[in-house]
């Protein structure tokens, strides 16, 4: 049988989504056997590929970045699922939507900064005026939200999405 | 003793008292109907729309907090239709304020967020609005997170309905109405609240909370309004 | 003095009559709010003045409104023994000689609207003894000249219950009131009914509530008297009205406070109610004090307070002022309101007849549901059901405001069809714009279209067509009205009215006034559209109250009726209308249907810049010149300088431009700026079937974007209708020639004398082409239902135009009938008259409603073209050959409106007959059936080819069509937007990517904007004179000096420029 070409991304978030995916512990095992991570923070490939039958997008939609690959991400993905409250609501990273991209530089870079206090402008990508979720960007098959999702709801959707069928919506699943 | 009637609750025959409202009725008989501005003690306000159910021959969906059981009514509380409005009206409810249940207090004992999740709402169509809303910490007990009210003004009622103190309500219009102390003044500052802890209990999110609670300590106990008011010989 | 029987009320009785039949001359000035908004106050005071000073017997007198806003101020004058006279548009300066009149027993007619000779005020019959008593009050007979008040197109379909006494008696006097026959209902009802009679009574009268939703009076009523007497009850007046564009309530109490008070008595009684309070919108400070005033003088007389009448029933009754919100008109949250809280709805059960204010056992009823009470009691139920329909007996007030000429107060039966509103009563369209559709309801009502104007105006009705009947509001709207601009005004008042209780009407209507807003500015996607109408059935079916539950009316009813509106902004970001100022330029513009940056080539023409200005002409317009001559000039329609004088003559701009520019060495040098511009061969080879103004736009743009392109005609020259119908003397052959080479010079290759459908079919095409264009226009004649049509000498205006145009002979004889009222029929007569025919146009309806070009009519008029209006072709004789002889035309009037919104032209049994030789047929074309006969494309009913609206798309893969043979027969600028646009999605097709935009470049101009309008007056264009030109093919008209160009482009306003402003 075809192994399954399975990609994560992670945009803005903490990284604690791929965590809870490590946190399967043990079936890691089961689920290297039915598909391939073609793409993720851990496989040294730096261009999302091509012909990829799921991607789990962790993290928010924030800058221009973000926005450019979820694009991408779209293009060359057969199912793309939300993984996590960053990519279905926006989560923290939309905490600074309400001030604005310009306080919130210059908090950060300018305020709280004790030596050289400088906006960064080469090699970072501009923030988006607001964060935003992953559908509000690109059409999204699947919500899974959680911050994190429990590795039982992501076992769950991945070996279900693996085999083809769609995961059934629980009280499971439960932003927060 | 007051007159017994006989109903229909989703095709079963149940028993109540006249007068009762149908959502305890179906609640009392084991029924799931959301709700959110219903509280076990207060009178129903029917502003939250959730508890909306079929009552057969009624074209309308009528909210059950409100509607009194008559004898020979048939209710449905679970249809494709309900489920669709409840979904609608939860993601308008989430879409509205800045409900980030990662970094609340409340986490993992909110109303809301049970709800949404009971609801099968896993993500919001609409986007969302990110209003700047203020947070007051003035209250030496309490703090009231506006980003975290839904309007429910279970803390309105209980204060009004229970405490007697009437020091909250709810002021502006439409998208911008507020939950407001006295006369729009900080918490803190108000003269009338009593700091009984009543509005703390009925908040059915993180929007008033307890000063250094940690998150799983911030658990409401919103039961006690009821126990209080039937202590005291019923609501009023 | 106390009113407590009969014998008490009717001496106030005789009192009150004397004072309106004074025995001398009576002036009433309409004072109403609308009255004093338009002057009446000055001519009000006009009068006393004149009146002392000419030392005239007469009494002025301040009375409410008669209905008509439109011709405010109303003055009604009573001369002894003379019917009343309703004087219109009064002014104080017409005062004077009004009064000289007067002095001579007179009214000029030309001053009066109508006259009245008798009045019932419906007080039924009541006799005293002494006088008869009817309520019936008769001026007397005369002023032959002066149309009868139900006679003239505002007032006739109307019925006035609610309104009996508004604008007749003086508002502030209670004797006046009584003189009318006031109070006889209540002392009736007080003193002689028992309260289960009054209300069954009101039942038996089917009395509906008049504040929208129609629950039957009696009903609550019942309930409230059952209601247990251990305490007060209440009867509330809802008096706070506030839906944009409705007054009714306002008028009613300004104009007749006592007659409120009386129902209000009468239902208490009925009620035993003896509390009353009328919650009365603050923003009505007339009403207010009129009605503080009407209750002070009830409660003077006894009518009001303890022991009402002598009764013994005790009934006081207070106002109070609203506290200003709209949500406040709904009943729970008026009495939360009243109640000292945030007016704020709550769910029902419990209804305010058991639990209301206080949580005392409460009625609410409208202002009017409250008017019509005294009448029933007086004349009866039976009486009552007479007028309406049988589910809503009685009348109804409405305010019908907008786009039609007579706005005003109408009050008119339950079951009235909605056109007799909009045209009989309204008398049609205010300013010739198609009416488009009418608003019921308020903000919360629907939005019909005129294709349901037949719709009974009751409750039912209505709501079946999801629309609401609301107090009475009723907006008229025409083309210039956006309807998603209309649904997005309406949430925007109901989202800031909205209390903000429950979920979805605060929040669901947040988001869809974001999704509207979002439309009009060009935001918006085809999904957003999803998600309002769901959002929108959401919030209908979950809202706490009625303001909820009926704020997505204006949005759902948009979207079921004119939801090509939504698509259109969303789809080619285009607001028909004019009124999404963000989706373009200027007003010009948008109603231009190539989309010509008009202020821009205007602007550059004034900075002398001719070359420059050509460029950005023939870039929007391959076809300046004639389309310049012949085009029917939307942007006139839309000129915002009409405002000040008259709209800016665009066309004919440039056609100055393109007529001194082409074939100079200026023109070439344009010429080999565009070529240069070409972008590079694609090596896609397209298809164009047509070569007339369709095809030539479309073969234009494609030829710049690279593609070979190929065009065919069935004729030997290029031009089509242009070249082959519209005559020498409106377009010379030779501009179309110089402007079809430019086009040609683009690498266009034309083959002629190809005919689709017989040489080649468009299935043939796609696979010699990769896209294949069909532009072909409509040259078959219509089938004319006419007895005759067969004889010899009958021919159908294009094969004439034709025919002249490839100087074919034609046998006319003397006499032509030409039949019709299009550009054709006219084009025909002209072209008829310059062969030496003597002419006559026979058109089924009037010169207005002519689609013709009206310089056109004008001119062919001068010529000696002789028109004949309101007749109809019945049947062609011929002569013993076989040749027409005469033609006989039926006299027709114009009959109900259609659904264009035209008069429909009705036979008459009057028949005239016209001699002639010939008679040209000009009432329509269609496509052509040899091609569509074969066609393997999907057509319409009318032989037309089906397209995808906004792509051009048909049935046929890789084929497009646009033109007349898509749109029917058009014009020449429509024909062309349909080449553009076809271009551009073609293009898009073939290359994958949206290439259009890059044909075109920027131009840097100035964009100050005139602080005073300049220029003056709108320059004529020189015409021939009509001596020297109806015998010749010469052009007639011939355009703008260089001077008079100049002078027409500083006249523009520069609609475009949108800076920021600088404020003084």
């Amino acid at each position: 049988m075809k192994k399954v070409r399975l990609a994560t991304v992670w945009l803005d978030g903490c990284a604690g989504c791929h965590m809870s995916l490590l946190d399967i512990d043990e079936a890691l095992i089961d689920l290297a056997q039915i598909a391939d991570i073609v793409y993720g923070p851990l496989v040294d490939i730096k261009e999302f590929p091509h012909d990829v039958d799921v991607t789990l997008v962790e993290g928010a939609v924030s800058s221009t970045e973000d926005l450019e690959k979820a694009q991408v991400i779209r293009e060359r993905s057969k199912l793309v699922v939300a993984f996590g409250d960053c990519a279905v609501t926006s989560n923290v990273p939309s905490m600074r939507n309400q001030y604005g991209v310009a306080a919130v530089m210059k908090r950060a870079y300018q305020e709280n900064a004790t030596l050289q206090p400088q906006m960064p402008t080469q090699g970072v990508p501009a923030l988006l005026p607001v964060a935003r979720p992953l559908h509000n960007v690109i059409a999204v098959d699947l919500h899974i939200p959680g911050c994190p999702p429990s590795p039982e709801v992501i076992l769950n959707c991945v070996s279900e999405l693996c085999a083809g069928r769609m995961p059934k919506i629980t009280p499971s699943f439960r932003f927060g | 003793m007051s007159k017994q009637v006989k109903l229909k609750i989703d095709g079963e025959y149940v028993t109540a008292e006249a007068g009762q409202m149908v959502l305890e009725v179906a609640r009392a008989n084991g029924k799931f109907i959301p709700a959110l501005c219903y509280i076990d003690g207060l009178k129903g306000l029917g502003a939250c729309r959730l508890c909306l159910v079929e009552v057969t021959g009624i074209g309308r969906l009528l909210p059950a907090c409100t509607t009194p059981v008559q004898d020979g009514m048939s209710i449905v509380t679970s249809s494709p239709r309900l489920a669709e409005c409840r979904k609608m009206i939860m993601e308008l409810l989430l879409s509205e304020r800045n409900h980030i249940c990662s970094v609340c207090v409340s986490n993992g004992n909110c109303e809301l967020q049970t709800l949404a999740a009971e609801l099968g709402v896993n993500h919001v169509q609409f986007p969302y609005r990110y209003p700047k809303l203020p947070v007051d910490a003035s209250h030496e007990r309490f703090v009231v997170d506006h980003n975290r009210c839904v309007l429910c003004s279970r803390c309105v009622r209980v204060c009004r309905e229970v405490e007697g103190a009437n020091t909250w309500s709810i002021i502006s219009r439409g998208i911008n109405a507020m939950l407001a102390a006295d006369l729009n003044e900080p918490w803190g500052g108000s003269s009338s609240c009593t700091n009984c802890g009543k509005c703390f209990e009925a908040c059915p999110t993180g929007a008033i909370a307890m000063k250094g609670k940690a998150v799983g300590e911030n658990a409401k106990r919103a039961e006690r309004i009821a126990r209080l008011v039937n202590a005291r010989g019923g609501a009023q | 003095m106390k009113i407590t029987d009969l014998e008490t009320l009717n001496a106030v009785r005789r009192a009150g009559l004397a004072k309106l039949r004074p025995g001398r001359t009576r002036i009433a000035v309409g004072l109403g709010t609308c009255g004093v908004g338009n002057g009446a106050e000055d001519v009000y005071q006009a009068f006393l003045s004149a009146v002392d000073a000419k030392g005239i017997e007469a009494d002025i007198k301040r009375v409410g409104c008669f209905g008509f806003c439109a011709e405010e101020p109303l003055v009604n004058i009573a001369i002894p023994g003379m019917p009343l006279v309703v004087l219109n548009k009064v002014k104080p300066r017409d005062v004077d000689r009004i009064l000289d009149e007067l002095r001579k027993g007179t009214v000029s007619p030309e001053r009066a609207l109508c006259k009245i000779e008798t009045w019932d005020h419906l007080s039924g019959a009541v006799k005293d003894g002494s006088d008869a008593i009817s309520g019936i009050i008769a001026y007397g007979k005369g002023f032959p000249d002066i149309p009868s008040w139900d006679e003239i197109g505002f007032y006739k379909g109307q019925k006035k219950i609610v309104l009996r006494n508004a604008g007749l008696i003086d508002a502030e006097d209670i004797e006046e009131y009584i003189g009318v026959g006031g109070y006889l209902a209540a002392l009736k009802a007080l003193h002689e009914m028992q309260p289960a009679k009054v209300i069954e009574e009101v039942r038996a009268a089917k009395l509906r509530g008049r504040g929208g939703a129609g629950f039957l009076a009696a009903t609550k009523w019942d309930f409230m008297r059952k209601a247990p007497n251990d305490g007060v009850k209440y009867v509330i007046c809802n008096a706070d009205e506030g839906d944009p564009g409705a007054y009714m309530n306002r008028n009613e109490i300004e104009s007749d406070p006592h007659n409120l008070i009386e129902g209000m008595l009468i239902g208490a009684f009925a009620m035993g109610a003896s509390e009353g309070i009328i919650y009365v919108r603050a923003e009505y400070p007339l009403a207010v004090h009129r009605l503080e005033k009407a209750v002070a003088q009830a409660e003077a007389l006894g009518i009001l307070g303890d022991n009402a009448m002598g009764s013994g029933f005790s009934f006081h009754l207070r106002l109070v002022e609203g506290a200003g919100a709209f949500v406040c008109g709904e009943e729970t949250a008026m009495i939360a309101s009243l109640e000292g809280m945030a007016g704020r709805p709550r769910p029902r059960p419990p209804y305010p007849a058991e639990a209301g204010l206080r949580g005392r056992p409460t009625d609410i009823n409208n202002v009017e549901t409250w008017y019509n009470v005294p009448v029933i009691i007086n004349m009866g139920a039976a009486w009552f059901v007479r007028t309406g329909t049988d589910s809503s007996p009685g009348t109804k007030v409405f305010s019908l405001v907008g786009k039609v000429k007579n706005t005003g107060l109408v009050e008119a039966p339950f079951g009235t069809p909605l056109k007799t509103f909009v045209y009989d009563i309204g008398g049609g369209s205010e300013n010739g714009k198609a009416i488009k559709a009418v608003q019921t309801g308020g903000p919360s009502g629907g939005c019909i279209p005129p294709d349901m104007f037949d719709t009974a105006v009751d409750y039912e009705s209505l709501a079946a067509i999801g629309s609401i009947m609301g107090s009475g509001g009723m907006v008229v709207m025409d083309e210039a009205n956006c309807m998603v601009d209309v649904a997005r005004y309406f949430v925007e008042f109901t989202h800031s009215e909205s209390c903000g209780r429950c979920v979805p009407c605060r929040v669901g209507l947040d988001h869809a006034l974001r999704i509207l807003n979002g439309v009009t500015q060009g935001r918006a996607t085809e999904d957003d559209l999803k998600t309002l109408e769901n959002l929108a059935r959401t919030i209908r079916d979950t809202s706490l109250c009625g303001l909820g539950q009926s704020a997505p009316n204006p949005v759902l009813t948009t979207l079921r009726y004119f939801r090509h509106e939504y698509e259109d902004h969303i789809q080619e970001k285009w607001c028909a209308a004019g009124v999404c100022e963000d989706l373009f330029l200027s007003p010009c513009e948008n109603n231009c249907p190539l989309h010509m940056n008009i202020p821009r080539f205007i602007q550059l023409f004034k900075e002398n810049r001719l070359e420059e200005a050509f460029e950005s002409v023939v870039m929007d317009n391959p076809l300046p010149a004639s389309t310049g001559r012949v085009c029917q000039h939307p942007c006139d329609d839309r000129c915002r300088r009409a405002g000040v004088d008259q709209p800016v003559n665009m066309r004919e701009i440039h056609r100055y431009i393109a007529d001194s520019v082409y074939g100079t060495k200026t023109g070439d040098r344009v010429l080999k700026k565009i070529q240069a511009r070409k972008l590079p061969e694609t090596g896609k080879k397209v298809a164009v079937v047509g070569a007339g103004p369709t095809g030539l736009a479309a073969a234009f743009y494609l030829a710049l974007l690279g593609h070979k392109v190929t065009v065919f005609d069935e004729n030997s020259e290029a031009g089509g209708m242009l070249r082959f119908a519209l005559p020498e003397y409106r377009l010379p052959k030779a501009v179309l020639a110089r402007e079809v080479a430019f086009i040609e010079a683009m690498g266009v290759e034309f083959v002629f004398n190809t005919r689709i459908g017989v040489d080649k079919t468009p299935k043939s095409l796609t696979e010699e082409y990769d896209t294949v264009f069909l532009a072909l226009g409509t040259w078959e004649a219509a089938p004319a239902d006419l007895p005759g049509v067969q004889c010899e000498g009958v021919m159908h205006a294009l094969h004439f135009l034709d025919k002249v145009s490839h100087n074919e002979e034609i046998r006319l004889g003397q006499k032509v009938v030409v039949i019709g009222g299009g550009n054709a029929a006219i084009d025909s007569a002209r072209t008829a008259k310059r062969l030496g025919a003597d002419v006559t146009i026979v058109y089924r309806r009037t010169r207005l409603d002519m689609p013709a070009i009206p310089e056109e009519v004008i001119e062919a008029e001068e010529e000696g073209v002789n028109i004949v209006f309101l007749a109809a072709p019945h049947r062609i004789i011929a002569d013993g050959q076989g040749r027409v002889k005469a033609i006989e035309c039926v006299k027709t009037v114009l009959g109900e409106f259609g659904k264009t919104g035209r008069r429909r032209p009705v036979p008459t049994d009057e028949v005239a007959s016209i001699t002639c030789d010939s008679v040209i047929l000009a009432i329509g074309e269609r496509v052509d059936s040899v091609f569509t006969g074969g066609s393997l494309l999907t057509l319409n009913k009318d032989g037309t080819i089906r397209v995808d609206r906004h792509t051009a798309e048909t049935s046929m893969k890789d084929v497009f069509a646009g033109g007349d043979v898509v749109q029917g027969a058009s014009n020449v600028s429509n024909a062309m937007s349909h080449g553009k646009r076809a271009a551009e999605v073609i293009d898009s097709r073939l290359m994958g990517e949206d290439r259009f935009q890059q044909l075109f470049k920027p131009f840097e101009y100035k964009n100050d904007t005139p602080a005073e309008p300049q220029g003056g007056e709108r320059n004529i264009s020189a015409t021939v004179p009509a001596k020297e030109r109806a015998n010749c093919f010469n052009e007639v008209m011939l355009g703008y000096s260089m001077a008079q160009a100049r002078h027409e482009a500083e006249r523009c306003l520069r609609c475009d420029a949108k800076g920021e402003c600088e404020v003084a």
